[in-house]
């Protein structure tokens, strides 16, 4: 068994209590490391990809990584991975902090989850082993009040992923909360409550040891001073809430479901704005240098703010009242719900009444109240909050009038906040992405924001970028690191081969890292293929095909060169 | 020209817009540094720290010092990262 792994994962079947330890071979840790890679493997290996994500022999995978426990900044993350309610498809999401120890202090590399609890009740993993415990009294709780109540019930030590209301009612798109962060896209905190699991309780001790303990702690003390540099500042200073302005100010800010990239608003929601009139602190998960967390209080609460939720909940929905915006990503928060498919799916509903093809006229853009009113019914499936839980492709399916055509969605999984038609790398990334638009599996976006590219008018050069920032992504996932370190890197491949090294003693290449994402990358389509995936899933509504955007006519993105960077790509990888 | 600062640039200027008279994109930001010493830690010479970037009239980003400036251009400085 390498170094810094514990060479087994934690299989629970919820249905007949059974629990026990399986070996992982030396070979698969190498191939797929840890986090989404690992917790992919253990998918594929489950041989569940045709079954509904929602059923009790569905898994849902806990992964955690060699890195976790160093003293490397940003290590301390996990990644939940299941096939999705919501795109089914393959989704992994990744969260961080102390659940992440806790979770590989239990003697396991991963944590494997099938079956249906009896009970509505709480998982708990510990030294005297595995058992359900009753979670009654958190039925209806939000995640911050589920994960105190737990801790008061079972020890502060224990760690705590839970689900809000949201997950409890199968909303499609609704999260797993650990510590005030969510494992946030995809709707895994449907599968756990799909699995009548309220929250995982977590404490464990045991560590694994390191090849080059003198060396692995030479190189985080490093890591550590360049995350203090200029590379971070960014998500220092101001937080990715700055992405905001930038966006309004280049036209890729989406805004009103995608009708317009520029927002007449967005200064309100600016966080040199936000800051003007609430007091503001920072806070990092555990084991981070960066402390990318910018918090705002209104005097009553305070509110995490991320670029994700003021576009989705600002100028997608065309709401520039900022203590609306901030209580509802607030409500999100405490419901567990993702706040990216929260706002598409809201102001895709929004733009439905506009065009007279949904019957609810209260629902409208710029409205703070029907904003807030549509999260709670969402959260609760009450009224139109049931059909707007299924996320935005099935409430277009059900709306009709090709609504499918405005839903700002690919494979199901609603778009970030990167309007595709004036960022065309990016366009290439929601469109081939194996979870569907998503900003985390892709940073085309970094292409689209370089010389290498002209945004607006992208040729067959951009996919080989396209496909270098996917790689990326897949590496830092699997190992697990933050993607907020990646500037720090001079080069990437070959520091994080030197860090994979130091951790387990392998002797491993760039190269072989390079090669491993790719493993990773196709490991996703594995899954997908076997999902019933097809080639036309790779594409774009129909919104932002051949029609310029409203506030930029030259960001104008034709299907035609869709098409060709998507044979492009799948050519380039082999497909 | 006239020059916009966005996001950690324009935090550290403490402006959001200058006018600079500059033939090259290398002289601008020799010319910003002189003016704003907070932003010396990401002008090194007459480049730009990678983890910041420039955009010509919005429309093209540029890091060539050599890149040449018309009177009535426009300079966008805004930090590289646009990850969310």
């Amino acid at each position: 068994m390498p170094f810094g792994y514990h060479g087994s994962y934690l299989r629970i079947d919820l249905s007949s209590g059974a629990a026990g330890s399986v070996p992982l071979s030396d070979s698969v840790l190498r191939q797929y490391i840890g986090g989404s890679g690992l917790g992919v493997k253990l998918l594929l290996d489950e041989g569940t990809a045709q079954l509904d994500p929602l059923a009790p022999a569905a898994p849902l995978i806990f992964a955690f990584s060699p890195l976790v426990g160093s003293p490397l900044t940003t290590s301390a993350k996990f990644a939940v991975v299941s096939k999705s309610p919501l795109s089914e498809r393959i989704n992994d999401s990744l969260a961080s902090s102390g659940f992440a120890i806790a979770g590989k202090g239990c003697g396991c590399d991963a944590i494997v989850i099938v079956g249906r609890a009896p009970e509505f009740s709480v998982l708990v993993i510990d030294e005297t082993g595995v058992r359900l415990e009753s979670a009654a009294e958190f039925r209806g709780a939000t995640c911050g009040a589920t994960e105190a109540g737990i801790k008061a019930r079972l020890g502060a030590h224990y760690r705590v992923a839970s689900i809000g209301p949201a997950g409890e009612n199968n909303v499609r798109y609704s999260t797993i909360s650990h510590d005030g962060r969510h494992a946030g896209r995809g709707g895994s905190g449907a599968v756990l409550g799909a699995k009548n699991i309220k929250a995982i309780a977590i404490s464990g001790t045991r560590r694994t040891r390191w090849a080059y303990p003198a060396e692995l702690t030479a190189l985080s003390k490093s890591l550590s001073k360049k995350s203090f540099g200029p590379a971070t500042a960014k998500y220092r200073e101001l937080g990715t809430a700055t992405n905001l302005l930038t966006f309004n100010r280049f036209g890729a800010l989406p805004t009103r479901n995608f009708q317009s990239g520029t927002f007449e608003e967005a200064v309100n929601l600016s966080p040199e704005q936000l800051g003007a009139v609430r007091s503001k602190t920072r806070k990092s998960c555990m084991a981070c240098t960066i402390g990318c967390e910018h918090i705002y209080s209104n005097g009553e609460s305070n509110v995490r703010v991320e670029y994700e939720s003021l576009f989705a909940l600002g100028s997608l929905c065309g709401v520039g009242d900022a203590d609306a915006v901030l209580r509802a990503s607030q409500r999100c928060d405490e419901l567990g719900m993702d706040t990216i498919s929260t706002g598409g799916t809201i102001a895709f509903a929004m733009e439905c009444v506009e065009r007279g093809w949904l019957d609810e006229p209260w629902l409208t853009f710029g409205s703070s109240e029907a904003l807030l009113r549509a999260i709670e019914w969402i959260g609760a499936r009450e009224g139109l909050g049931n059909l707007l839980a299924e996320g935005s492709r099935r409430a277009a399916l059900a709306i009709g009038h090709n609504s499918i055509s405005i839903a700002p969605q690919v494979k199901g999984l609603e778009i970030p906040g990167y309007e595709p038609r004036a960022l065309q790398t990016m366009a290439l990334g929601f469109a081939v992405g194996a979870r569907g638009a998503d900003h985390n599996r892709s940073g085309a976006y970094e292409v689209d924001f370089s010389d290498k590219v002209d945004r607006r008018h992208v040729t067959l050069d951009a996919v080989r970028l396209a496909i270098e920032t996917e790689d990326k992504a897949a590496l830092m996932d699997s190992l697990i690191i933050c993607k907020f370190l990646r500037g720090v890197f001079e080069d990437f491949h070959a520091e994080t081969a030197e860090m994979l090294h130091y951790v387990t003693g392998w002797d491993i290449t760039a190269d072989e890292l390079r090669e491993t994402a790719q493993r990773i990358v196709a490991a996703k389509r594995q899954f997908n293929v076997l999902a019933g995936w097809t080639p036309t899933e790779d594409t774009l509504p129909e919104r932002f095909l051949n029609t310029p955007l409203s506030s930029d006519p030259e960001a104008v993105l034709s299907r035609h060169r869709l098409d060709d960077l998507v044979t492009e790509y799948h050519r380039q990888r082999g497909w | 020209m006239h020059v916009e600062f966005l996001a950690v640039p324009r935090r550290l200027a403490g402006t959001s817009q200058v006018e600079v008279q500059a033939e090259t994109l290398g002289q601008l930001l020799t010319a910003l540094a002189a003016q704003f010493p907070s932003l010396g830690e990401f002008i090194v010479l007459d480049r730009l720290h990678p983890s910041f970037i420039a955009s010509l009239n919005g429309e093209q980003f540029v890091s060539d010092p050599q890149t040449a400036l018309g009177e009535h251009d426009h300079v966008l400085i805004l930090s590289a990262d646009a990850g969310g």
